[in-house]
């Protein structure tokens, strides 16, 4: 009898541990939404057809128009970096979680939640554009949902030869003539077996970007709004780029952007060198 | 007493255990390494088949994945539809030929003596081989599928599981089985056994048409074609007529590195008697027509290949040398290989 009354006792107060501890859970973790606002500049970004009259026209500073018909890019590898300087990762090695495409043409794509982020103050976002080279390695098994996602005819986010994703995928039109644009990033990294021999080009960027204000996570659970100013594809702190459609090793415009030699360019204009430039074309316009 | 009853039960045990390894290892100790018969004159493995050496059910798995079409969306073709054993594990095409007759960027590479390279594909795009079979099974111009499609296709046919039992030691399907299994089957796929090998083991002698084309091919063509398997392995831009498809580069996608651009990895030319039409894209029908094209003089280009550029980018050839060139590759050829 004794005993019974203690047991009884024992899971009152666990109870009320646990239940206290729920609590302080939901209040403890919270929601943060990441907002993609993709621009020419200050202008936010319609997509059209080669003849769209509807579609945002950009001029770079080489001079020339340009639109995009498509406009897609991945994210991963999301850190939240404390007041403190303690960095969250948010799923940061699991693909099927924590990355995500980015679809001009597919608005749910431009908002992207973050689940269960710990109560704090944060001050902070890094995130990379593309995916990091240990994980780019189309492994289905693994991340079959991100694989899918990526992998979706509507998506196309896929390099097959490269066994890779691609990173950046723009369509586009340029000059008054409207010739095609067609701009894919993606590594080709590949180590060989004994580690001694390395090739390809990383095309993985790691962006770092201030908040203008902490984003308070807790009771409230914030938006970031994120914006991708793909002025900067051609006019950026890297590089000034100019156009030119072709067949030789220097005409960047079509596809041959492909091929990693124009690319780098690119990829260093969006998402920063990764030394004197670690934002790219990114920046956070507000936190709300 | 009590101790020798403990040794009695120790010994007890020791057998029970004994007993099941046994079962074990039989299937282990089944499943033996092949022995490669490689010429001492030949390179160095890859460093990753030391680490995935053929056995005998491993390539026995590799062997009829290889020619399995339901590796494709529409189980319409394996790897050996563009692979044929009777053209050096190459095909006839200009260029490969995927589910639902869709045309891939490239000539099919003939699959020989892979243990030996540094590269795999045209642009060198793979450093192991087990890092290959998934490009064309997912590449839209070839098989254009998925790797856990591939496996559910499979994973209920008896026959594999019995092969994954006894290649793995256990009957799970997993991507890097399939691709360790098929890279085991390529690397049992040695060429060395052709007029030319004879010729150097004393046991066979030129005619005096392949002495002259010996001689003549060490002067002008063994630069780049070196070595056991007649390639150097590197990657050149020799001044062919260009692939406009805009996603060739050639080593250059890879690189990003402009000297490499339309560079592609120089062939080897054994069995190059099967593998017509050459070229990265089939540009040329016949072996006459590469040494017509050398002798005529190649494109320029800034990143055109020194040996070219120092000679006023031709390889200059008489008929009567094409004719004794070709004879001589013609010694390259492995005839037991192309139909063993």
């Amino acid at each position: 009898m004794k005993n019974l009354k203690k047991y009884l006792l024992l899971s009152a107060i666990s109870l009320a541990i646990v239940s206290c501890s729920n609590d302080d859970g939901s209040s403890a973790a919270n929601n943060v939404t990441l907002e993609f606002a993709n621009t020419f500049k200050e202008k936010t970004i319609v997509l059209g057809g080669a003849t769209s009259t509807s579609a945002t026209v950009n001029v770079s500073a080489e001079g020339q128009t340009h639109h995009f018909s498509e406009l897609k890019y991945v994210i991963s590898n999301i850190r939240l970096v404390k007041n403190d300087g303690n960095e969250i990762p948010y799923n940061a090695n699991d693909l099927d979680k924590g990355a995500t495409v980015i679809n001009q043409a597919k608005p749910e794509t431009l908002n992207y939640v973050l689940n269960n982020i710990p109560k704090g103050e944060y001050k902070q976002i890094k995130f990379g554009l593309g995916v990091r080279s240990d994980l780019n390695t189309l492994d289905e098994v693994r991340f079959p949902v991100f694989y899918a996602a990526a992998g979706a005819n509507d998506t196309e986010m896929m390099w097959e030869w490269g066994t890779g994703y691609r990173f950046t995928k723009i369509e586009g039109f340029y000059e008054s003539d409207n010739k095609e644009m067609s701009i894919h990033t993606g590594s080709t990294i590949e180590d060989g077996d004994d580690g001694k021999q390395k090739q390809g080009v990383d095309a993985y960027r790691d962006v770092t970007l201030n908040l203008p204000e902490n984003a308070v996570v807790g009771s409230l659970s914030p938006k970031i709004v994120i914006k991708a100013d793909f002025d900067k594809l051609l006019s950026g702190k890297s590089n000034t780029i100019k156009l030119s459609t072709g067949t030789g090793s220097d005409d960047n415009a079509t596809p041959n952007i492909h091929t990693a030699v124009q690319m780098v360019k690119f990829v260093d204009n969006l998402g920063g060198n990764g030394t004197s430039d670690i934002s790219g074309m990114f920046s956070v316009v507000s936190v709300k | 007493m009590e101790v020798i009853k403990r040794k009695i039960i120790f010994i007890a045990v020791m057998l029970l255990i004994s007993c099941s390894s046994d079962d074990y290892e039989d299937i282990v100790l089944d499943n033996f390494e092949i022995e490669l018969v490689v010429p001492s004159y030949f390179p160095q493995w890859n460093p990753a088949a030391l680490n995935n050496k053929p056995t005998k059910y491993g390539v026995q798995l590799g062997e009829k994945l290889f020619t399995d079409k339901r590796l494709s969306k529409d189980n319409t073709i394996s790897c050996s539809s563009c692979h044929i054993r009777a053209y050096a594990y190459a095909d006839d095409n200009t260029q490969a030929i995927g589910i639902q007759q869709r045309a891939g960027l490239r000539n099919t590479p003939p699959i020989q003596n892979l243990l030996f390279m540094k590269f795999y594909n045209w642009d060198g795009s793979k450093l192991s081989l087990e890092n290959q079979p998934i490009v064309p099974i997912i590449t839209h111009e070839e098989m254009d599928s998925s790797i856990l499609e591939v496996i559910q296709k499979i994973k209920n046919d008896i026959s594999y599981r019995v092969l994954f039992q006894k290649a793995f030691g256990d009957e799970s399907i997993t991507p890097e089985r399939i691709y360790k299994s098929i890279a085991q089957y390529e690397y049992t796929l040695i060429s060395a056994d052709s007029k030319y090998d004879r010729v150097m083991n004393n046991k066979e002698k030129f005619t005096s048409q392949e002495t002259y084309g010996y001689s003549i091919f060490t002067q002008k063509c063994a630069g780049c074609h070196s070595g056991a398997l007649f390639t150097d392995q590197s990657f050149r831009n020799i001044g062919f007529p260009v692939n406009h498809n805009s996603n060739e580069a050639g080593r250059a996608r890879i690189t990003g590195d402009s000297k490499d651009y339309m560079s592609f990895r120089v062939p080897s030319l054994r069995n190059i008697e099967y593998t017509a039409p050459y070229g990265s894209f089939g540009q040329f029908t016949s072996l006459k027509e590469v040494l017509d094209y050398f002798d005529a003089g190649v494109l320029y280009s800034d990143n055109l290949d020194t040996i070219f550029k120092n000679n006023s980018n031709r390889i200059v050839l008489s008929e009567e040398e094409k004719e004794a060139l070709i004879q001589f590759m013609k010694t390259l050829s492995d005839t037991r290989f192309i139909s063993k």
